[in-house]
């Protein structure tokens, strides 16, 4: 139904540089799907999304909707966009407008139906989304929750073929999510076209029939919900699914300024919530590393890495230029090696010159 | 803070009531040399005005016609120098007033013309001449002198002047100066006037007489507005080196009016109901004045519509190239904007009627409606676009996400909203541009305003015109806020039962 050829969208800042948001999208979406798209903010998820409708001006590519190019400069926007709901963040209802009047706005003026009709049909959909005794309010009198059902009924009043879905909870209450999610989630299993971008995973999961990660302005991974969420192929997507966090330093010889990188590690457990005896274990390897076993032959780098998703903690030392397996060049007598090793639930060494370290959180 | 602004109030009641004056001894002023030390009030841009200026010693204050008489009855001056002809037929002694010496500048009036136009001049002088050699000039000179004092018959005496097609038609600059040009029953007429029409018929011209400050007459001139100055003006050199002047045609002379000697005039003996009566049949009954200020009224409503559809459409253009995303649009329209704003309108309004559209024939009113909309186009184009940005950016994506076009999204979606912002605004505009409107005599358009000045120039009573004036001004802001104020209601989003 859509197809999207090496999109790409370039946005000029005020200050005359150039940020490139969308390097090479190539995606389709074929009918009765639900296609999700997620990845790390600021990868151009609702970029892309608003691509579609061209709310965005692509820079360059070629977006096809029922085989129609629609950056084509005589295809009539207007046309396409009556088949493609569209439903934002701030949900955008026509704040002087009852909620029914926002619903037959449309109808009315763009497919020709008379009040009476579009009335009719704007009552029943909004009965769908649980909001008929609120036809006759004004936005401003509606929670967010609410609002946000409104908008949804309102695109589907011009019966659409497509809906895209940008970020549609972000802005909402937490107590508020469940019930716009409870809709979306009706509308799927109407088997109604949707793309949404959205952060809610387990709902992303759930709803889904095909999930795009976007990272770097590409999609990065691509596959259903079980291959991207219990198996991702590639790194970033690994890293984004179990929500990775991670400490990065490199140390150029033995001289650096331990109680510095204490102070870092202090701030990172802190930040992500790790107890006081996680941390102390985290300073003691990182210490006994450091100083004791890491042969320092060339600069060290140091990843500690921590999921939010499984509470495990990882901690990487990378040596190049080693001379033989560092593991066995310290000898499992080692006094520092004896310590790591009690502290941590595994400690190995994949390959030369990199030791891995577990540590339950 | 109520205890501070009470003390505010009353030390500026006590300011305003030391600008009256003390009368002084006025026994020995038998000319104007003796003038010296005395505060004189002359009309502005006068011969009057002119030659006192050049004697040291008097203290000279420049006011409008209407207001000469007043300051001397109030005190506000010691004396005052109106037209001698005038002075006669009013009924000084009822207002305490008395003439205390005559011929001042004693003189003929004639018509100005531009300094290139001698033929009209000529022409003009050659009527003149056989009028005078032919006694039809002593004739009716003598029928309107010999007028009874309130001119009861003047609108019979002067010569009826009708207008036919095909003949060059004069523009006469006039400014209101009784006896000689003067609104009766709201017709034109006067002595000067009589003589004008008798020569254009004669001569074979149309004549439009156009109605302007005194010293709006030369400028006017100068600047092909008007063709011929006929109002009373007398010949000084200084005047000579910038119009090219006829041959004298009626005698006259200044009277310096003063204070009587019982100092205590009639009507501020009669009770203030029956000042109020007798000022409201002055200035309204008598010679159906009131006719001239309907007319006026007439001219300020119709003047406040065309300047207010004017500006809407100015600012709906300004605010359209103001918001343009084209640099080489925005730009130059905000220094535009900002130029507009910058200069006060009547200087706009100057500088359009007397520099800009200097030289065509077109009318004071489509001028002033061409300066206010731009004005005030400025103004509305700034309120508009504030209103237009306060729409959240999302209403114009929804729209468009819905199909609905650039125009059907504005028209359905943005305007809307964007009216029930910009309405309580514009209502503080609208009022000021109808207040604003009172500037236009300015440029020879009779509004309300202009015809209480002229009123107040042939009734000398400043107080009844302008408090009627104000009261007039007062009804027309308020159904005006008042009906913006029911659009705004309208334009208020309602929730409905369903």
């Amino acid at each position: 139904m859509i197809k999207v050829k090496h999109l790409k969208k370039v946005f000029r800042t005020p200050g005359g540089d150039e940020l490139t948001v969308l390097r090479d999208i190539n995606c389709d979406i074929e009918k009765g799907e639900v296609v999700s798209v997620i990845g790390p903010s600021g990868t151009g998820k609702s970029t892309l999304l608003r691509c579609l409708n061209r709310l965005e001006e692509p820079t360059s590519g070629v977006i096809e909707v029922d085989g129609t190019d629609i950056l084509d400069r005589g295809t009539d926007i207007n046309l396409i966009r009556r088949k493609m709901g569209m439903v934002f963040q701030n949900f955008n209802l026509f704040e002087h407008l009852t909620i029914l009047d926002n619903l037959t706005l449309c109808p009315m003026t763009l497919l020709g139906k008379k009040r009476a009709e579009a009335e009719e049909r704007g009552m029943e959909l909004l009965g769908m989304v649980g909001l008929h005794d609120k036809a006759g309010c004004l936005p401003g009198e509606l929670s967010g929750g609410q609002k946000q059902r409104a908008a949804i009924a309102r695109c589907l009043a011009m019966e659409p073929e497509i809906i895209l879905f940008d970020e549609p909870t972000s802005a909402l209450d937490p107590t508020m999510v469940s019930e716009v999610l409870a809709v979306i989630r009706h509308l799927a299993n109407q088997g109604m076209t949707m793309c949404i971008v959205s952060h809610e995973m387990q709902f992303v999961r759930d709803v889904s029939t095909r999930i795009l990660f976007l990272n770097d302005g590409i999609v990065y991974e691509e596959g259903t919900p079980e291959q991207i969420f219990e198996n991702p192929r590639k790194p970033a997507t690994r890293a984004f699914i179990n929500r990775i966090r991670s400490l990065e330093s490199v140390f150029e010889n033995r001289y650096f300024d331990l109680y510095g990188l204490f102070g870092k590690i202090h701030t990172f457990c802190s930040k992500y919530g790790l107890g006081t005896k996680v941390t102390d274990k985290v300073e003691h390897i990182t210490e006994e590393m450091l100083c004791g076993i890491m042969p320092f032959g060339s600069p060290v780098k140091m990843t500690l890495e921590y999921s939010e998703k499984t509470s495990g903690i990882t901690m990487t030392f990378r040596e190049e230029n080693t001379e033989g397996c560092i593991l066995d060049a310290t000898g499992e007598d080692s006094l520092s090696l004896m310590m790591v090793r009690g502290m941590s639930s595994s400690v190995t060494e994949p390959e030369k010159g990199t030791v891995f370290i577990e540590i339950q959180g | 803070m109520r205890k501070w602004s009470f003390i505010l109030i009353a030390a500026m009641l006590w300011l305003v009531s030391c600008t009256g004056r003390k009368v002084h001894d006025l026994s020995g002023v038998k000319g104007v040399e003796d003038l010296r030390g005395y505060r004189v009030a002359v009309s502005m841009g006068s011969s009057y005005d002119l030659m006192l200026s050049e004697i040291d010693g008097v203290d000279v204050i420049r006011l409008g016609v209407g207001e000469l008489l007043v300051a001397v009855e109030k005190g506000r001056a010691d004396f005052c120098i109106i037209d001698q002809i005038q002075a006669r037929m009013l009924n000084l002694e009822s207002r305490g007033l008395e003439i205390k010496f005559n011929n001042i500048l004693k003189g003929t009036a004639c018509a100005g013309f531009r300094k290139d136009d001698s033929l009209l001049c000529s022409r003009f002088n050659g009527y003149l001449r056989d009028a005078k050699s032919s006694g039809e000039y002593d004739r009716w000179l003598n029928e309107w002198k010999t007028a009874s004092d309130s001119m009861a018959d003047a609108s019979l005496l002067v010569h009826r002047h009708e207008k036919q097609s095909g003949r060059r038609s004069l523009h006469v600059g006039i400014t209101i100066t009784y006896p000689y040009l003067f609104l009766k029953e709201n017709n034109l007429t006067g002595i000067e006037v009589d003589m004008f029409n008798r020569f254009c018929d004669a001569a074979g011209y149309s004549v439009d007489y156009e109605i302007y400050d005194f010293s709006a007459l030369i400028p006017a001139l100068n600047s092909g507005k008007i063709d011929v100055i006929l109002s009373h003006m007398r010949r000084t050199e200084e005047r000579a080196r910038q119009v090219l002047f006829s041959d004298p045609y009626v005698e006259g002379g200044g009277a310096a009016v003063c204070r009587s000697n019982d100092g205590i005039g009639m009507t501020e003996r009669a009770g203030l109901w029956d000042r109020i009566k007798e000022s409201f049949k002055n200035n309204l009954v008598v010679e159906q004045r009131w006719k001239l200020m309907a007319d006026g009224l007439w001219v300020t409503i119709q003047i406040s519509v065309l300047s207010l559809l004017a500006a809407v459409m100015a600012g709906v253009l300004m605010c359209r190239m103001r918001m343009s995303r084209k640099r080489v649009v925005s730009s130059p329209m905000g220094i535009v904007i900002d130029l507009l704003r910058g200069i006060p309108l009547l200087v706009i309004l100057m500088i359009m009627f007397y520099v800009i559209f200097a030289s065509s024939r077109i009318t004071g009113t489509w001028v002033t409606v061409m300066s206010f909309g731009l004005y005030y186009g400025a103004y509305f184009s700034e309120v508009f676009r504030t209103g237009m940005e306060s729409v959240d950016r999302g209403q114009w994506e929804a729209g468009f996400a819905l199909g609905l076009g650039k125009f059907q999204t504005f028209s359905k979606v943005v305007l809307p909203q964007a009216m029930n912002r910009i309405i309580p605004v514009l209502k503080g505009e609208v009022i000021a541009l109808i207040k604003m409107t009172s500037v236009v005599g300015y440029v020879a358009v009779v509004d309300l305003t202009k015809a209480s000045d002229i009123i107040r120039a042939r009734t000398l009573d400043a107080f009844f015109p302008l408090i009627l004036v104000s009261v007039v001004y007062i009804v027309l802001s308020w159904l005006t806020g008042s009906g913006l104020k029911a659009l705004e209601r309208q334009l208020t989003p309602k929730s409905r039962d369903l």
